[in-house]
């Protein structure tokens, strides 16, 4: 198996003036799994020959395995998604190390994923903001609603050789931070040398091939980053980078400069994924620094508000539609609308006038605002297909928009019309302190105390 | 999943009736029990009966989408009246074309009166001549349902089936009250009949009642007749009442109510009485149950249920259901499921997917034994393996009456069952 990643087309947006690695870039990611050592498999399970993904483009986050709200034949429902999902494995890992019970057929397989979709392994939800838990050099701590379960590397590697994910991110020892706090030099220092330990163990204890998507490590400290960088740049093992600071309590410009950083001493034709640059303001940004893949949950923090995307990137021939005007000014300021509002009780649109999606080509305003106010699970399957649907609209418009070479200004404009709303793109950071999902009981884990 | 197609080759009916909504046709009848398979041609869709109707409270079954329904092969869903009166209430049902246009369903629509949602979750609920007099749950205001309200409710829902409202009382109660209203009930199905202003695109069923007693139920189901309804539903039932009684006034209701137009009993989802009231001449059936177990990660499979959030399901790599071809069962294992079921939105999608579909194939089954007359041996491979050697007495009683001998050893596969005393079984006893 291999994972191959080439820069395409134009790589740096007119008028960005920054070193190469550092600036945006066009991208072609290629899973090649004809050399796998499952070739045995009965030809129906071969994977076509290659998968290519078009970047910059999103991870597609999942819930066990699943979009959130979207069983299998709903989540069908939307065309020309990219073909990578992201599982992290928190949600299958049991008290004893063990996960998907003694399933061996793959985790394709378990989580009923199509072979043409690149899958890769995370630990931890990038929506949860709070890891909690004592890791130490041997564990990586995990907080569960069952208590902590602990992850070390040998597990982590059994569980790969039985689950064959098509690309890993081996766990890191990624700290809570609350607030910056700059006496945490030692603990920093600490999880930098455990993650490049817990790196290497992964890697050398499992056998199945792989791609391997180290995280940099190293908080808020520049000197400790360097020394994370260092490590990773030496190794030939390593297939791609990945940003995970979605704990530390700076704000996204902060994390993207620290990012940014390390990004100067990487190898630049490597790809790299953000976590918790999901929001479209943020992802903008971090693809205008350099970065590759983000992940959709976004999308689904749009959803778990009773909101519908509306957001426009703009552009020539944008996909996406044109918020409606008859919005509330705030709400069309915020990129989103409020399914909530009384407004939406007897209003007959679409959620957005010109809008492809199932949801709006079937139903309307009135009966999604219905569904909500009479707490039906179908409000949230029905706004999370609008919402991913408008994401990828969303991602397609800034890669044509690098492809003309006017990513800065389409950046800069999108950035403006929504910079005066303070609410917009907020959605994350909500969904992180809110306790249950609008529709159901079901009690979110881990959730922060509002600040 | 499949588009029924049991009736293709069976054109004359057996019995019919054509009232100015609905044509009822009954295609097959069962030679041995009071078993029918029918037609039921409605203003949005034909329903072939016996047929289970699941439960769309308000608007939407449990997170699955109209498209997902008819794949799961769902000919009539039930809505509420209650809630949809109150949310988004029939100004706006009105203004968006009715319940079909609104939530985008084109298939069969059956809503209830609003009684016994009101009678049930209401604090204070007085009944009198008039209507229904209960506490408004928002502004603690006292209101009152009429069978006039209940209809024009209805009416602006525009279901393809409306009920009357009835004055139910519990299954359980005893005295005067059971013949008040009863009595009640068809003057108040009198003045429904009146204030339906829908005849031709609606159709109003009214309620046989009368509690446990035979006399009042068979008053109660002649009265009814004579106004000469497109159906008839049996109400007053599956309310915690022993079994024994259950059967017995379901059974008395069909030999009275009219052959050739369909019977439709109120509140009945579970497995083996779909099986047993099919057998006593029963069509219709709706109930909560399937789409809420579902909800506490319980599938529902031919021997009971299973409870998948069990530590018994973490290693269990098949589907909930080797025979069932419903998405879950052709994709997802038991150990899948195990892992997100009351965890995720979609965990509960899965098993909602499964049950319904669960349901639909029952019907299905049950439908194909009637149409090629092999209910009977139907019924006694259903219970032998929903049951096994031991089957709570009511069925075997109920299922006696119209021919079918449990107790008898059956000369091809052996099988005979002994009575027990429960009413329930919860799983097989081999």
């Amino acid at each position: 198996m291999t994972l191959h990643f080439e820069l395409t087309g134009a790589n740096a947006a007119a008028g960005v003036a920054s070193s190469a690695t550092a600036s945006p870039r066009s991208g072609r990611l290629v899973l090649d799994r004809s050399l796998n050592c499952e070739a045995s498999a009965p030809a129906s399970t071969l994977a076509p020959a290659a998968i290519a993904l078009e970047t910059p483009t999103f991870l597609k986050y999942t819930r066990h395995g699943l979009q959130p709200h979207l069983v299998r034949e709903v989540a069908a429902e939307l065309s020309d998604m990219p073909a990578c999902t992201r599982v992290q494995l928190e949600d299958f890992l049991e008290d004893d190390g063990s996960a998907c019970g003694q399933h061996d057929a793959g985790l394709h397989n378990f989580v009923f994923l199509d072979r043409s979709e690149v899958l890769l392994l995370d630990t931890l939800d990038p929506t949860v903001t709070r890891r909690v838990g004592k890791s130490t050099n041997s564990f990586l701590a995990i907080d569960s609603e069952g208590g902590t379960k602990r992850l070390t590397p040998e597990v982590f590697a059994q569980l790969v050789d039985r689950l064959k994910p098509d690309i890993i991110i081996p766990p890191a020892d990624y700290i809570e931070e609350p607030l910056p706090s700059l006496t945490q030099g030692k603990r920093i220092s600490k999880s930098v040398t455990r993650s490049a330990k817990w790196l290497d163990e992964s890697i050398a204890k499992s056998v199945y091939p792989s791609a391997v998507f180290a995280a940099v490590m190293g908080s808020h400290s520049p000197e400790l980053r360097d020394i994370s960088a260092k490590k990773l740049l030496a190794r030939n093992d390593v297939a791609g980078y990945v940003f995970n600071d979605v704990s530390l309590a700076l704000p996204f410009e902060s994390k993207l400069q620290l990012a940014q950083h390390s990004l100067a001493q990487l190898d630049a034709s490597k790809p790299r994924y953000m976590v918790g640059a999901s929001a479209p303001d943020a992802a903008l940004r971090a693809i205008l620094g350099g970065i590759d893949l983000v992940d959709s949950s976004y999308p689904y923090a749009v959803t778990e508000q009773g909101f519908a995307s509306t957001y426009v990137f703009g552009g020539e021939g944008a996909a996406g539609g044109i918020a409606d005007a008859s919005a509330a000014g705030a709400a069309a300021g915020a990129g989103r609308l409020d399914l909530w509002q009384e407004s939406m009780f007897n209003d007959f649109g679409p959620l957005v006038e010109g809008c492809s999606c199932f949801t709006c080509r079937s139903h309307h305003r009135a009966y999604i605002h219905h569904l909500l106010m009479t707490k039906e699970m179908l409000s949230t399957v029905l706004l999370q297909i609008h919402n991913m649907h408008w994401y990828k609209g969303f991602f397609a418009d800034i890669r044509s928009s690098l492809a003309r070479a006017t990513l800065a200004e389409d950046a800069q404009r999108f950035l403006e019309r929504y910079g005066s709303s303070s609410e917009a793109f907020g959605e994350l950071e909500t969904l992180a302190t809110q306790e249950n999902s609008p529709t159901t009981k079901i009690q979110r884990k881990r959730h922060a105390e509002p600040l | 999943m499949t588009t029924s197609d049991e009736f293709d080759n069976l054109t004359t009916p057996l019995e019919t009736s054509t009232s100015p909504a609905l044509k009822f046709d009954v295609l097959a009848k069962c030679s041995t029990t009071k078993a029918r398979a029918s037609k039921m041609h409605l203003p949005h869709y034909t329903a072939h009966t016996p047929m289970f109707m699941p439960v769309g409270t308000m608007g939407s079954i449990k997170g699955i989408t109209t498209k997902q329904l008819e794949n799961l092969d769902c000919h009539v869903i039930l809505g509420n009246t209650y809630h949809l009166g109150s949310r988004p209430g029939p100004e706006l049902l009105e203004a968006a074309g009715g319940l079909h246009e609104f939530m985008s369903w084109n298939r069969g629509l059956l809503t209830d009166s609003g009684g016994f949602q009101m009678v049930s979750l209401l604090r204070l609920a007085n009944i009198t001549e008039e209507g229904v007099e209960f506490e408004n749950p928002h502004d603690g205001k006292k209101m009152m349902l009429t069978p006039e309200m209940s209809i024009g409710l209805q009416n602006a829902i525009g279901a393809d089936i409306m009920m009357q409202l009835d004055d139910v009382v519990s299954s359980l109660t005893t005295g005067d009250r059971v013949e008040e209203a009863m009595w009640r009930s068809v003057r108040w199905l009198d003045r429904s009949i009146k204030a339906n202003k829908r005849p031709t695109e609606q159709n109003l069923f009214p309620i046989v009642q009368g509690g446990l007693d035979a006399r009042l139920r068979t008053l109660s189901a002649h009265e009814l007749i004579k106004r000469d309804s497109p159906g008839y539903a049996i109400g007053g039932l599956s309310g915690g009442e022993a079994k024994d009684s259950f059967w017995r006034m379901v059974s008395l209701s069909t030999d009275i109510l009219p052959d050739n137009k369909p019977r439709y009993c109120m509140g009945v989802g579970y497995a083996e009485d779909l099986v047993v009231c099919s057998a006593l001449g029963v069509d219709m059936y709706d109930c909560v149950f399937p789409t809420r177990t579902a909800r506490f990660g319980n599938a529902l499979v031919r021997t009971g249920s299973l409870a998948l959030k069990q530590g018994r399901f973490k290693n269990d790599l098949g589907p909930i259901d080797p025979d069932c071809s419903c998405p879950t069962c052709k994709n997802y294992s038991r150990a899948y499921l195990h892992t997100t079921v009351t965890k995720d939105t979609t965990g509960c999608h899965l098993i909602t997917i499964h049950n319904i579909a669960y349901q639909m194939r029952l019907m299905r089954d049950i439908r194909q034994a009637i149409v090629d007359d092999r209910f009977p041996e139907f019924i006694r491979e259903f219970m032998s393996i929903r049951f096994g050697k031991t089957v709570p007495k009511w069925i075997i009683s109920a299922l006696q009456s119209v021919d079918v001998d449990l107790t008898a050893v059956d000369e091809k596969t052996g099988y005979s069952a002994t009575p027990i005393s429960d009413d329930f079984q919860k799983v097989p006893n081999m």
